[in-house]
């Protein structure tokens, strides 16, 4: 009964996030947004090289960054930002870095 | 004569040879003249007409390699346009499609038992929209003893990127209780041919879980994190045989018989990147819901509980890695199957690369806990891994089994395996 009723609470509050999280999906965010930070913040490939380094050999092989086309990279590091656990912003700096690597 | 009467003389001698001549040479400049201005006259309307013409085919030409240069001009520039426009679509497009994944091919050769090649193949997909949400989604495809396919669905979700550190999914995922089912054990990255005893089908670690989870990241200072994962999902469900729980099957279900949702996560601290030391568990019910083979219903409901640590730390060519965990039903008297049981396995791994990567060695021991004697395994496996790529390479290993007498948990074996991740 305990386990029951708390169940019906987070499934309540996460069915509630997850209807204002999809509200968010509508703004898009280009990869050409992120090139324009890049160009604006030469310091991105650095930050993405060392976020690189300290975190893509802790599950694996560190893949090579000419293994995949910079569309790829796009995916491929979306889905490793949540393996991995990366912020955001340290996504986009790795996938600078490997964009301008490959 | 005298000197000035032939001087009046002379003078009017002159005078009138000068009258005489004089209208013949005006006559003769006059026609000159006349002719010069003709020829004059006639030039400067030849030249004015050159001027005419000049002009106008200076004018007519002109403009005409202008028109044409404009033309190739804009052409040019039409061209270019769409060329950036095509090269730049990757950039500008709101989704991605991205198939990867992984295979391998596998020959087994037991002590005791028949030598077989093997083979398995699977596909990922990930669908990617406005940066903001991920549909990534594995098929596990596998050639069975019988030369049929096995095909399942290792995972589909939608993944919600909610902000700069969190993520929310929905649907089957791996389960994020400890940590070789969710990140090792795709044949490319497992350092060995094979899985760790336990962390197989009917083992002590959950597989997959259908339901809700949100993960996320919370730095700390500049160079350690937090990272978490917390999950709701319809739970396992229990296998009865002989009047004994025979195994937890926690695949992923997506029908919930026990009505009980099962809650659980893993939190990991990596003080440096290096190091990685995380708690994971699980609690919820569970339900005999088959047994002796066929569809069992009405079975009571009881505990469920998975607790587990792992470890990993990466120091130059070296890496080390282990993982306890451990999953428990308790007993419940009104079932088929009253006793609870315990499934507990670890495991322990070194390895280490040589010939500037292209070579590693890998030694790991494992000690698998089932509360049927037949299932429980001690392991030593060793391998020796030639890496093609990064995510390519051929790996040869052989395990030392200490199980049951007469068992195959007590069969040594040779594995050869090639793997690739793509
Ligand atoms: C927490 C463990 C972990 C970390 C850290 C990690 N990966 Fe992965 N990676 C995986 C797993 C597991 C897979 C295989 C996924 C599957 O087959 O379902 C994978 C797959 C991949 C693939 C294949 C394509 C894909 O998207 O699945 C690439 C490329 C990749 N990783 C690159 C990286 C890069 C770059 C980093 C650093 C940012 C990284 N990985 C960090 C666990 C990890």
């Amino acid at each position: 009964m305990k386990i029951k009723s708390l169940s019906a609470i987070s499934g309540i509050t996460i069915v509630a996030i997850f209807i204002s999280a999809t509200m968010s999906l509508q703004q898009p965010a280009t990869a050409a947004e992120t090139t324009a930070t890049a160009q604006n913040d030469p310091m991105q490939f650095a930050r993405g090289a060392k976020a690189w380094a300290d975190t893509c050999a802790r599950c694996h092989n560190m893949r090579d960054a000419r293994s995949l086309r910079d569309d790829q990279w796009r995916a491929a590091m979306a889905h490793m930002r949540i393996r991995a656990g990366l912020t955001a912003k340290e996504t986009e700096d790795i996938l600078a870095f490997l964009q301008g690597s490959n | 004569m005298n000197t000035t009467q032939r001087l009046t003389f002379v003078t009017l001698s002159w005078l009138m040879l000068a009258t005489a001549t004089t209208p013949a040479l005006a006559q003769a400049s006059s026609s000159r003249i006349a002719d010069l201005e003709a020829k004059m006259n006639a030039m400067a309307a030849e030249l004015a007409v050159l001027k005419e013409e000049l002009a106008a085919a200076k004018a007519s030409g002109d403009s005409a390699n202008l028109q044409a240069m404009q033309a190739d001009i804009n052409a040019a520039k039409q061209i270019a346009e769409r060329a950036t426009q095509s090269a730049n679509e990757w950039k500008d497009v709101t989704s991605v499609t991205h198939l990867s994944g992984y295979a391998s091919a596998d020959y087994v050769s037991p002590e005791n038992g028949n030598a077989a090649f093997i083979a398995n193949f699977n596909p990922m997909f990930h669908f990617l929209l406005n940066d903001k949400l991920l549909w990534e989604a594995e098929l596990e495809i596998e050639v069975e003893e019988n030369g049929e396919t096995a095909i399942g669905l290792e995972y589909t979700t939608v993944d919600i990127f909610l902000n700069d550190s969190m993520t929310l999914m929905a649907g089957k995922f791996l389960s994020p209780v400890g940590n070789f089912r969710q990140n090792i054990h795709p044949s490319w990255i497992n350092k060995l041919p094979s899985a760790p005893p336990g962390f197989g089908h009917d083992g002590a670690a959950p597989i997959s879980e259908v339901g809700l989870q949100l993960r996320g990241v919370a730095p700390v200072g500049d160079n350690s994190r937090f990272t978490y994962a917390a999950y709701i999902g319809n739970g396992p469900k229990l296998e009865g045989e002989d009047g004994e729980i025979h195994a937890i099957e926690a695949e992923g279900f997506a029908g919930d018989p026990d009505d009980e949702k099962v809650f659980g996560g893993r939190v990991a601290f990596l003080p440096i990147p290096q190091l990685e030391l995380a708690v994971s568990g699980a609690f919820g019910n569970a339900a005999v819901v088959e047994n002796d083979g066929v569809d069992f219903e009405g079975d009571p409901t009881r505990d469920y509980k998975v607790l587990g640590f792992d470890a990993s730390y990466r120091w130059n060519d070296l890496d080390l890695r282990g993982e306890y965990i451990k999953q428990e039903v308790d007993p419940q008297e009104m079932s088929v199957a009253p006793e609870g049981g315990k499934w507990e396995t670890w495991y322990a791994q070194g390895a280490y690369k040589l010939g500037q990567g292209k070579w590693e060695g890998v030694v790991r021991f494992t000690d698998f806990n089932s509360p049927h004697p037949d299932d429980s395994q001690e392991q030593w496996a060793f391998g020796v891994n030639y890496l093609i790529t990064p995510s390519a390479m051929v790996k040869i290993g052989y395990e030392a089994n200490d199980g049951l007498a007469g068992e195959i948990t007590d069969d040594d074996r040779w594995i050869a395996q090639i793997a690739y991740g793509y």
